[in-house]
């Protein structure tokens, strides 16, 4: 067998075999970590998280970043409950409506972070962090700062119901996933976002239309992110300027961990499922051994450094900026 | 070179002080008062912190790169000066100062050596400056002794003849950073790496030193603005500076830096600082709400990349 071919077989597994580690590592520190009600609390915690990272997954797949989903969490939070108290209160009656409100206004977003990344020609990564700042002040512009409370039970239910000992919330983020899968596997538009990762120039050359690929991808993305927003609300029955926050760093870091390159073209919807877990794995089991949670941050900082630099092939870089 | 500049090119390069003394005078044109020497002296002396931390981050945005962990690294500062204060002294300085600088080596050597681009490193090691940040201040506000703050760092907080000591201070730091870039052998440097990476490196020069470099002195910059706030404030937590990255980009931005690096520098951004800081305060007298400001300033960061990055310079856009 192909020694290279063999290193290359073993770095795809890598993100699931460090799961599998820290799995066992932290039920070896507190057997605690390894059962149902604590699995369920991962996944709870993982939903929305995962709803986010696969929109920005979509984005970093064409090699491209969104650093803006803060901001549009936020908006669709924000804009979400207040649809839904305003038509009644609960998605029984007309609320219903909220959500493809929020999913609308979440593309809306995305769309105007593609249009300005692609027409304006700025770098991705500049266009949507200012586009995030906007849509920060613009959602505390839209509450004056203020928490919005939803207490329809049929919406809670989400969080509340559980089947099998997991929350409605984990398998309808599974269910979205499936979504993402079939959108990157099975459809033109997902096709195309590799063609563009693994080579502008021959994407370009074939005749496939970057620049509107580039904005359907943000379009995606700006949905996913609604979908997190939405399942962030029904996690804490609040939704408010700071229910964006924390999102970029998760988000980001899960994909990359997951083994998705940032220089796009490689990984996909099922590496960030894992990169997921393996953030929120060490988020609750820093927290089941009793180190504190503030460690996280730091934790997951080294967790991306190390994982771009794995995933960089550096003999084909001459520069970095 | 100046010869065949294009007059847009020369209108762009005059673009930052004009937009600043627009903006004076239509503030001006409200309320004369505005443009009152000491009213100036005041806003000037409001934004030092950020004025410091705007110098820093020229360094990296004039080789082609980000940094996005100034504010964490601020952050930072604030709760490493309030702690150290009670054994340190003056000397709190010195360790406040360290840390920024070594944070900012990390992204430097992070970007550089591992070749991980400068937005995710400065983002991971904001991240790891937020976890210690935390972890040193127990996630509480912590405040400082005011005799021992008037000991160590009366000599910031005074003023003579008028004119606030922390504002001198400031303008020196930006002299001397001006100096560096202008006169001294790693400022030349940085500006040919901003203005062509692949002709540095083949002239022999170690480029990627010069690039820590520029990221080591942006982490020691925020280090100093957040020591500056610290002490204003007379306190530290982990959240203390949060809300000064979005005007600490702009600020360099538009005072005629641009993304791609290369032109531009320390004396831009103290224009594009005092931009930033004159428009804040007439928001006010335009009755404009504070929460406008985020999505002014997102607005205005777009437009000034927009109209200054040099896309000669990118391929490919991504």
């Amino acid at each position: 067998m192909n020694r290279f071919l063999a290193m290359e077989t073993l770095r795809k597994w890598v993100p699931l075999l460090v799961l599998a580690g820290l799995c066992l590592f932290f039920t070896a520190m507190n057997p605690h970590f390894l059962t149902p009600r604590n699995f369920a609390r991962i996944a709870i915690s993982s939903s929305p998280v995962l709803m986010v990272a696969i929109g920005v997954t979509f984005v970093i797949l064409m090699g491209s970043i969104d650093l803006s989903m803060e901001g549009t969490v936020a908006v669709c939070a924000v804009l979400f409950a207040l649809t839904l108290n305003a038509l009644g209160g609960s998605i029984a009656g007309w609320g219903w409506v909220a959500i493809p409100v929020a999913l609308f206004v979440g593309a809306v977003m995305g769309a105007v972070n593609g249009l300005v990344h692609v027409r304006l020609r700025i770098p991705s990564f500049m266009a949507s962090l200012s586009l995030g700042f906007v849509g920060i002040g613009l959602s505390l512009l839209i509450t004056g700062g203020d928490r919005i409370l939803i207490d329809d039970p049929l919406f809670r239910s989400l969080l509340t119901v559980r089947v099998g000992g997991f929350p409605l919330m984990m398998y309808a983020a599974l269910a979205c996933l499936l979504v993402a899968w079939f959108i990157q596997d099975h459809t033109t538009t997902g096709r195309n976002f590799y063609a563009v990762g693994g080579g502008e120039d021959l994407a370009r050359a074939s005749g496939l239309n970057v620049g509107r690929l580039r904005i359907i991808g943000f379009v995606l993305a700006g949905m996913f992110y609604a979908l997190g927003a939405i399942f962030a609300v029904a996690r804490l029955g609040i939704a408010e300027t700071e229910t964006g926050r924390n999102f970029m760093f998760m988000s980001i870091t899960s994909v990359v961990v997951g083994g998705t390159a940032l220089r796009g073209g490689e990984g996909g919807v099922w590496n960030t499922l894992i990169g997921v877990l393996i953030v929120n794995v060490i988020g609750n089991g820093m927290v089941v051994i009793g180190l504190a949670d503030y460690f996280q941050d730091g934790v997951l900082g080294l967790l991306v450094i190390t994982a771009v630099w794995l995933s960089t092939d550096r003999r084909s870089l001459s520069f970095v900026k | 070179m100046s010869g065949d500049l294009t007059l847009t090119e020369k209108l762009r390069r005059h673009l930052p002080w004009i937009t600043l003394v627009s903006v004076l005078l239509l503030v001006g044109l409200r309320d004369i008062n505005f443009l009152s020497p000491q009213n100036l002296i005041t806003l000037s002396s409001d934004v030092v912190p950020l004025l410091i931390m705007a110098t820093g981050m020229t360094f990296v945005i004039y080789i082609g790169g980000i940094d996005l962990s100034s504010q964490s690294i601020a952050n930072m500062a604030t709760v490493l000066a309030t702690i150290s204060l009670p054994a340190l002294g003056v000397g709190s300085a010195l360790l406040v100062i360290a840390a920024g600088l070594v944070s900012g080596m990390v992204s430097g050597v992070v970007t550089t050596r591992l070749k991980v681009p400068s937005f995710i490193s400065t983002l991971a090691v904001g991240g790891i400056a937020l976890s210690v940040g935390q972890y040193a201040s127990g996630q509480q506000a912590l405040h400082m002794d005011t005799e021992q703050r008037r000991q160590a760092f009366g000599w910031m907080t005074g003023q003579t003849a008028g004119v606030p000591h922390i504002l001198v201070l400031a303008l020196a730091i930006v002299a001397i950073a001006w100096f560096m870039q202008v006169r001294m052998l790693p400022g030349r440097t940085l500006k040919a790496i901003g203005a062509g990476e692949p002709v540095v490196v083949a002239s022999g020069i170690r480029a990627d030193r010069y690039k820590i470099l520029a990221f080591a002195l942006s982490g020691m910059f925020a280090a100093i603005a957040g020591l500056m706030f610290s002490v204003r404030l007379s306190g530290g937590s982990p959240t203390l500076a949060e809300g000064f990255l979005l005007p600490a980009i702009v600020a360099v931005l538009v005072g005629g830096t641009p993304l791609t690096g290369g032109v531009g520098g320390v004396l831009n951004t103290l224009i594009g600082t005092m931009i930033v800081a004159v428009v804040r305060a007439s928001m006010l007298y335009f009755n404009i709400p504070a929460t406008g400001q985020q999505i002014f300033f997102g607005l205005v960061l777009i437009v000034a990349i927009a109209t200054t990055i040099d896309r000669s310079k990118m391929k490919v856009v991504k």
